[in-house]
């Protein structure tokens, strides 16, 4: 029994010391690790609620994320200011000589991150890669009405439109718009594959390297053309799949600035004195897309009885936590120049209006139909909430069919559905939140909807060059489109950055261009 | 030989599980609604962009076509490459780099598993109807109805938010420094662990108490033995086999508990990678993450039958 004991008492006190000393060795470096509060020579500016980032060519770019990506690396001839006014980029001026053409005046001495000058041939080449009509960029569209794009000397271009195209400025901003200034010189036969995996621009950081689903690492351009910019030597683009865990990375020091943030948390983060919130309208829209060609919804009394058959403010409440704006129609309040403020009475909680809509319909109470949607976030209470409201008032029978996003995404374009949620986010021009949602060519309109005058109103605002009597013509054109209801508009969410206190200069803007703004942080 | 033999059998039922797994993983990966194409282009691709993404990956080819073609270039270890999460990207290589963080994670969630599970078991046999062993019942109780990524949350907001002692969020390799992997590997090992443990100190207890009541146990006792000598080589030994056969088939449910635990503290490990790639609908990336789960699984049960084999008093006397 001695011996027992003996052994027994030896190895525990061995085993003690062992992990003891192992203890003490594996804590000496332990200061020293990556996530370790770090002084300010790195900005940790983490993209919250996504985990992809495929492709960060802009031309061939079309996710969110890697446009959160995209904008620290490059620049365009114009960008948005905080009002949403455009101003000069890469484009020291422009004029409008006639109704057709567009001249740029091209900034000196700008560089890309490779030491190459950044000339008119770049800013030519960029905007025929992503036109060609026999490439598969997803912008090409936007730039479908360029007829010619002329090098006048290496620092002037011209745009020649086939029609006057009043959005193509907008087009031609940072945004998620594919015209990043591009080098000629490595891709003009070269390969794109790696261009994409390896992007280079002109922007105020340049790439250093990307590990799939983990983060995506920059460092500053020493030649970037905006004086003393970037202040902030480098940055690590943390992906982090939780927008809750995105809010648990900054208090905990892992990380200095998210992209977003969950609706449900803004109300307590805005008490916390550890973390400052921006928060502004945001330039998306949310809906209830339907599908015209199947029943009910044929029918436009059934959909205006809808329309006004539930309550947006209760929605805004209890979907965003109050973090968002009721829609009056598919341009978001943050675009105010096309934006109607006066409530249209068809995008207003009125039951009683609604059961004289549905008596007028084909269709009754007892109605049946689908509501797509999917789990994540809050979209799958919004899509409750909507059938849920519907239902107690007119009394049919609405019901919600959980799926995935990418499953309700193929749906919709192949019109196999009834109904569903759906909404679009950070689009910059009325043009996209209108002809190509309403128009009956637009590549957004999965509901078949086609009205001969919301169409030519639409054609109309294209071509008017003032903003004032644009603006007025798409208010006109929402008007028209509320009476035939061809999608439910809901609400608008705002756009949120959560960030330490020490995080200073950070300028939000409502479509979140969350990387173009990182050169002016001053301090994490 | 007669051991040889069961465990060439048990090799050669792991293989035909393997091919069996890759088979369904493949046919359930295609008959899945979504188009890897839609999520890599975006909602803004064309048709024709649509067509030539499907072209281009073969995903146009006939399904068996796809699946033959999958299978002999995994049997000559190559995972293809990824379509939509990381594009072009060798998956092999995708996997390489994150398989020692999972692997990492999951052992020290064990580690934490069977440390636990071995005192509060122990203590809950031995103290059986006692207050002790009420109180280790009920710790197992609890710890078996948490899910894992609320106890992940609860824990951050313990250890990382309030008291400060560990990071909220990231990872650092093991490769990079251990120490740094010891420590933001905790959090994440401790919530993967907790409801394990509670099954473990479950199995441990009932096996205990059922191996104290064998007639070979008083036998013992009636040779003078003492209750310590008693435990250590009559009861704890013999209750062992079954605790272990527990401890493997736990490293299911540890999978699966790696999968949603990597999202919610940021390691970056084959389970965030299968999730994403589900989502984003990376067929083949998807398809390689669960053929290693599978691989890991059938690894595990083998090692425990043969261990078990290697353990059993009746095999080894």
């Amino acid at each position: 029994m001695n011996e027992e004991r003996s052994v027994a008492t030896i190895s525990r006190r061995t085993l003690v010391k062992g992990a003891a000393a192992g203890s003490a060795a594996c804590l000496v470096p332990w200061s020293k690790m990556a996530w370790a509060a770090q002084d300010c020579s790195t900005l940790r500016a983490g993209i919250a609620g996504y985990s992809v980032v495929n492709v960060l060519d802009p031309a061939k770019a079309s996710l969110i994320p890697e446009f959160y990506v995209i904008w620290a690396l490059f620049n365009c001839l114009l960008k948005f200011n905080e009002k949403m006014e455009l101003v000069g980029d890469l484009a020291e001026s422009w004029e409008h000589t006639s109704p057709t053409l567009w001249r740029f005046k091209l900034r000196d001495g700008v560089t890309f991150h490779d030491g190459a000058p950044m000339t008119a041939e770049d800013v030519k080449f960029t905007l025929d890669r992503v036109r060609a009509k026999d490439g598969d960029s997803p912008h090409k569209d936007k730039f479908a009405s360029i007829s010619d794009i002329r090098v006048v000397d290496p620092l002037t271009v011209e745009i020649e439109m086939a029609e006057p195209f009043a959005p193509l400025l907008s087009y031609l901003a940072n945004a998620r718009t594919g015209s990043q200034i591009v080098p000629k010189h490595l891709l003009d036969g070269g390969d794109e594959r790696s261009f994409a995996d390896r992007p280079v621009g002109t922007g105020a950081y340049k790439f250093v390297s990307h590990q799939p689903n983990v983060e995506i690492v920059l460092e500053g351009h020493s030649g970037y053309f905006v004086p003393d910019q970037p202040f902030i030597p480098n940055v690590t683009m943390p992906l982090i799949p939780e927008e809750a865990s995105g809010v648990t990375a900054l208090l905990g020091g892992a990380i200095d600035l998210t992209s977003t943030a969950p609706f449900a948390d803004v109300p307590n983060l805005m008490q916390n004195p550890k973390v400052k919130v921006l928060r502004s309208p945001g330039l998306n829209t949310r809906f209830i897309a339907l599908n015209h060609q199947t029943a009910p919804f044929d029918d436009v009394h059934f959909r205006r009885a809808l329309s006004m058959a539930f309550d947006r403010e209760a929605m805004v409440q209890i979907v965003l936590f109050g973090e968002g704006t009721a829609a009056n129609g598919l341009i978001p309040a943050a675009l105010s120049w096309a934006h109607e403020p006066k409530r249209r009475p068809l995008m207003s909680f009125d039951p009683e209006r609604a059961k004289a809509e549905l008596e007028k319909s084909k269709y009754g109470p007892g109605t049946e139909a689908v509501v797509l949607t999917w789990g994540a976030g809050w979209w799958k209470r919004f899509a409750e909430l909507f059938a849920a409201q519907v239902n107690e008032t007119l009394g049919t029978r609405l019901r919600v069919e959980v799926s995935e996003a990418n499953t309700v995404y193929s749906r919709l374009r192949a019109k196999d559905y009834q109904a569903s949620i759906w909404g679009w986010l950070g689009l910059i021009d009325p043009d996209e939140y209108t002809y190509e949602i309403l128009h009956t060519d637009g590549w957004r309109n999965f509901h078949g909807y086609s009205n001969k005058d919301v169409d030519a109103l639409l054609e109309r605002a294209r071509g008017e060059m003032d903003q004032a009597r644009r603006g007025e013509i798409y208010k006109q054109a929402e008007s028209l489109m509320a009476e035939d209801a061809p999608v439910i508009c809901c609400f608008e969410s705002h756009v949120h950055n959560l960030m330490t206190p020490e995080v200073n200069g950070f300028v939000q803007l409502p479509y979140s261009a969350f990387g173009g703004q990182l050169a002016a942080v001053t301090s994490c | 030989m007669k051991t040889l033999r069961y465990f060439i059998g048990r090799l050669l039922i792991a293989v035909t599980m393997m091919v069996i797994g890759a088979l369904a993983v493949f046919l359930v990966m295609k008959a899945a609604p979504g188009d890897p194409a839609l999520a890599a282009l975006g909602e803004q691709a064309t048709p024709d962009a649509i067509a030539a993404f499907r072209a281009e990956h073969g995903l146009d080819a006939p399904l068996i076509e796809q699946f033959v073609s999958w299978l002999r270039d995994m049997i000559g270890g190559d995972f293809g490459r990824s379509l939509t999460i990381a594009g072009g990207e060798s998956i092999s290589k995708l996997i390489a780099g994150r398989l020692p963080n999972t692997i990492f994670v999951g052992l020290y969630a064990v580690l934490f598993a069977t440390a636990i599970s071995l005192v509060i078991g122990s203590v809950a046999a031995l103290r059986r109807g006692k207050l002790s062993d009420t109180l280790a019942t009920s710790v197992a109780a609890v710890g078996v109805s948490m899910p894992d990524f609320w106890l992940g949350y609860v824990l951050i907001l313990l250890f990382a938010l309030t008291l400060g002692w560990l990071p909220s969020y990231g990872f650092t390799s093991p490769f990079e420094s251990l120490s740094g992997a010891l420590v933001t590997g905790l959090l994440p090992a401790l919530a993967i662990s907790a409801p394990m443990a509670a099954v473990f100190a479950r199995t441990l207890r009932t096996s205990l108490l059922e191996n104290a009541q064998r007639d070979y146990v008083t036998v013992a006792r009636s040779f003078g033995f003492s209750e310590r000598f008693v435990f250590r080589h009559y009861v704890f030994r013999n209750s062992i086999i079954p605790y272990i056969v527990i401890i493997g088939l736990q490293i299911r449910y540890l999978l699966g508990g790696v999968v949603v635990v990597e999202r919610v503290f940021g390691v970056p490990g084959v389970g965030s990678l299968m999730v994403d790639a589900a989502f984003a609908r990376d067929y083949p990336v998807v398809q390689a993450c669960t053929i290693v789960f599978l691989a890991i699984v059938l690894s595990v049960n083998l090692t425990v039958d043969v261990t078990c084999a290697a353990l059993d008093p009746k095999r080894t006397q």
